[in-house]
């Protein structure tokens, strides 16, 4: 009796309870996924579709709180399902082949707890995919945000054998109490089989890379991202990936101050003590204080901080193309507050390399799918399979 | 002879058995004696066949109010009945906001509501044996209820807040009713020391049936399981500590949960549970 008691007393201490907030080893397996009913997964050795897309949990351009000027933080279940169906479909239209994906909700309050993954796979033409949570918590106790469970998912119409959730830093500009609440990005690195190339294993690699971090963050995550796909490049006989994601990053050259044009109506700065102070209204030098999340000249180089990837890879829409209007990505959703003067996009964050080949002309920005997310897809073909 | 009986029997309808310490089974605190704890509602005895029970710290932003009161013996079972009465809108709405503590998003504004429980208490000692300092038995509570939960206005399905113990309280509100029932054991081991063992469990009958979107889970979890473990040392008849456990395991709207209580987000553990509670009879 004593002994059944002291047992279900360890089991209820240690077995019960889950962490309150989900932290994660520097590398630890991602989940996986499968379609309910799969199509043909064969590989025809043609070309290989790649996309990525911060999808925005599926909440189009809802006022959310956190990233545009709303204050609003959950959304109704119809119109959730709504945008969801949008974006399947539209990745059906593509006919994609490998899906890299950000902010994807899984177990989430402010998504009718919809597991976007599971949705895309069952809705879509792709079979498999992998997870892994950037914000993982039981309770977020600010906002009305509850639970919560987002983060980056791969998704692939052939098997993925194993998939890897690489820890990015977290912010170093936080107090201790807001890091714990806060998310813990990540990269995703799921390998391929049916891809391989002879003795070249084939990768997929998803990005999220921080957005609000006013410290060197940011540079600590793209120079991750850039050791990983360093570590593939150089594995066995030059393995193969491609890779991409939100990288919150402006490319070289760009414009890299949109405090004003993000700023929402009477928005002010605060400072520590809740002082409100009118952006770009103190350092004569920089023009701070800076909006977080609109401002890409926080560090010394982080206006060049996507340097290494251009120069080492083949990227989607390259150098000569990637500060054209046609391929921003992005603009927060501050352009929705007047319908008259929306700007759709007016930056480009999302972006596609390989250290394969993209087949000339395959590359594009998809704007028309502008009020699906925040964020647009980007998509090119790889070369593959001799082509 | 025959109107003493009758006096006992009346006396026996009208005035219940009364107990210290004894908040949840249908036993009532005797007449002027109050007793309350850190997280514990203040109880007084009225009578002796009522007792009122309130939650201070609470009841200006959720005003509440419980009364108990003596029943006749019911197959050999001391027996109760206790009516409860809250209004959790103002609190609701305090926590409906942007920032930290905003349990509730902010675009979401609670109706004036009313909740309104009837429980039905049945207590007995079972194996009882006399020992040198008192009667050592098992004390036996078993108690089941209707909730209501009355709504003046639109309630937003959204608005739930899906954490245990929080979630099938207010998921009254959006059920429009409730069951609940348990069972407490509780035993002297010695003149100082006792134990306390209770199970409840609340039911949410059809409330998956009130979700907006069956396909998107959005009302589920019709029932909680809640357990607690008490050691408790009675320092006097006016003070005494205790501390222990509390399990709950439930279905939520995420899915299945299970949690033991209380728990430390950030040093991402289990504490015992530490209440301290007093008690004082009313001159």
């Amino acid at each position: 009796m004593k002994k059944s008691i002291s047992i279900l007393g360890v089991l209820l201490i240690l077995g019960c309870n889950d962490p309150f907030v989900t932290v994660f080893e520097d590398s630890s397996d991602a989940v996986m996924y499968d379609a309910n009913s799969k199509s043909d997964a064969t590989y025809d050795s043609g070309g290989v579709k790649v996309v990525t897309w911060n999808i925005r949990f599926g909440i189009a351009r809802f006022p959310f709180f956190g990233d545009s000027c709303g204050d609003d933080v959950i959304l109704d279940d119809a119109t959730i399902e709504g945008n969801m169906a949008a974006i399947a479909d539209y990745l059906h239209v593509m006919d994609a082949d490998i899906v890299l994906l950000q902010e994807v909700d899984v177990s989430s309050k402010r998504t009718g707890y919809m597991d976007q993954v599971q949705y895309l796979l069952d809705n879509t033409n792709l079979n498999y995919g992998c997870y892994a949570s950037m914000w993982k918590a039981d309770f977020i106790p600010s906002d009305g945000i509850g639970r919560i469970d987002a983060g980056n998912a791969i998704l692939s119409k052939w098997p993925i054998e194993t998939a890897e959730r690489i820890q990015l830093s977290l912010r170093d500009d936080q107090d201790d109490l807001t890091q714990y609440f806060y998310l813990r990005r990540n990269i995703i690195k799921a390998k391929i089989p049916a891809l391989t190339q002879g003795t070249q294993d084939f990768y997929a690699v998803d990005i999220h890379a921080t957005a609000f971090a006013t410290d060197d963050t940011k540079q600590k995550h793209i120079d991750k991202y850039v050791e990983t796909l360093a570590e593939i490049h150089a594995g066995g006989d030059g393995d193969l990936f491609v890779t991409g994601g939100d990288l919150n990053s402006v490319p070289p050259g760009s414009k890299y101050d949109y405090c004003l044009q993000d700023m929402c109506p009477g928005e002010k700065y605060k400072d520590e003590n809740e002082n409100e102070i009118d952006y770009h209204s103190i350092d004569s030098l920089t023009g701070g204080p800076h909006k977080e999340g609109s401002y890409f000249n926080n560090f010394v180089g982080e206006r060049e901080i996507l340097v290494p990837l251009y120069e080492a890879y083949d990227a989607a829409i390259d150098t000569a193309s990637y500060n054209l209007p046609e391929h921003f990505t992005h603009a927060p959703s501050t352009s929705l507050i007047d319908d008259s003067t929306a700007t759709m996009y007016d930056r480009k964050l999302d972006c596609l390399f390989t250290n394969g080949t993209w087949s000339s002309g395959s590359e594009q920005t998809h704007q028309a799918t502008w009020e699906l997310s925040d964020h647009l897809p980007v998509s090119a073909v790889l070369n593959l399979g001799g082509e | 002879m025959k109107k003493i009986i009758f006096y006992f029997i009346l006396t026996s309808l009208v005035f219940g058995e009364t107990k210290k310490w004894d908040a949840h089974s249908a036993y009532l605190l005797p007449q002027k004696r109050w007793e309350m704890g850190l997280f514990q509602p203040f109880r007084y005895g009225y009578s002796e066949s009522i007792e009122y029970s309130v939650h201070p710290l609470w009841f200006f932003v959720m005003p509440n109010l419980s009364i108990k009161k003596s029943q006749s013996d019911f197959a050999g079972f001391t027996s109760a009945s206790q009516y409860k009465m809250v209004y959790p809108t103002p609190f609701l709405n305090m926590i409906a906001k942007e920032g930290t503590m905003g349990i509730i998003a902010p675009e979401f504004r609670m109706p004036p509501m009313l909740g309104l429980s009837a429980s039905w208490l049945m207590s007995k000692t079972i194996f009882p044996f006399v020992s040198p300092y008192s009667l050592i038995g098992l004390d036996l509570t078993l108690k089941v209820g209707l909730d209501l939960g009355v709504t003046f206005g639109d309630l937003d399905t959204r608005s739930t807040i899906d954490i245990p113990l929080v979630y099938h309280r207010l998921g009254v509100y959006y059920n429009k009713w409730g069951i609940h029932t348990g069972l407490d054991v509780q035993k002297n081991i010695s003149e100082k020391i006792g134990v306390l063992v209770d199970f409840d469990l609340r039911l949410l009958p059809g409330l998956g049936e009130v979700q907006i979107d069956p396909d998107a889970s959005k009302l589920m979890g019709e029932y909680s399981l809640e357990h607690k473990f008490l050691l408790i040392w009675n320092k006097s008849e006016n003070f005494r500590v205790l501390t222990g456990y509390k399990f709950v395991m439930g279905e939520y709207p995420y899915g299945s949960d299970m949690r033991l209580l209380p728990y430390i987000p950030m040093a991402e553990t289990w504490v015992p549970i530490i209440e301290f509670q007093w008690a004082r009879k009313k001159r």
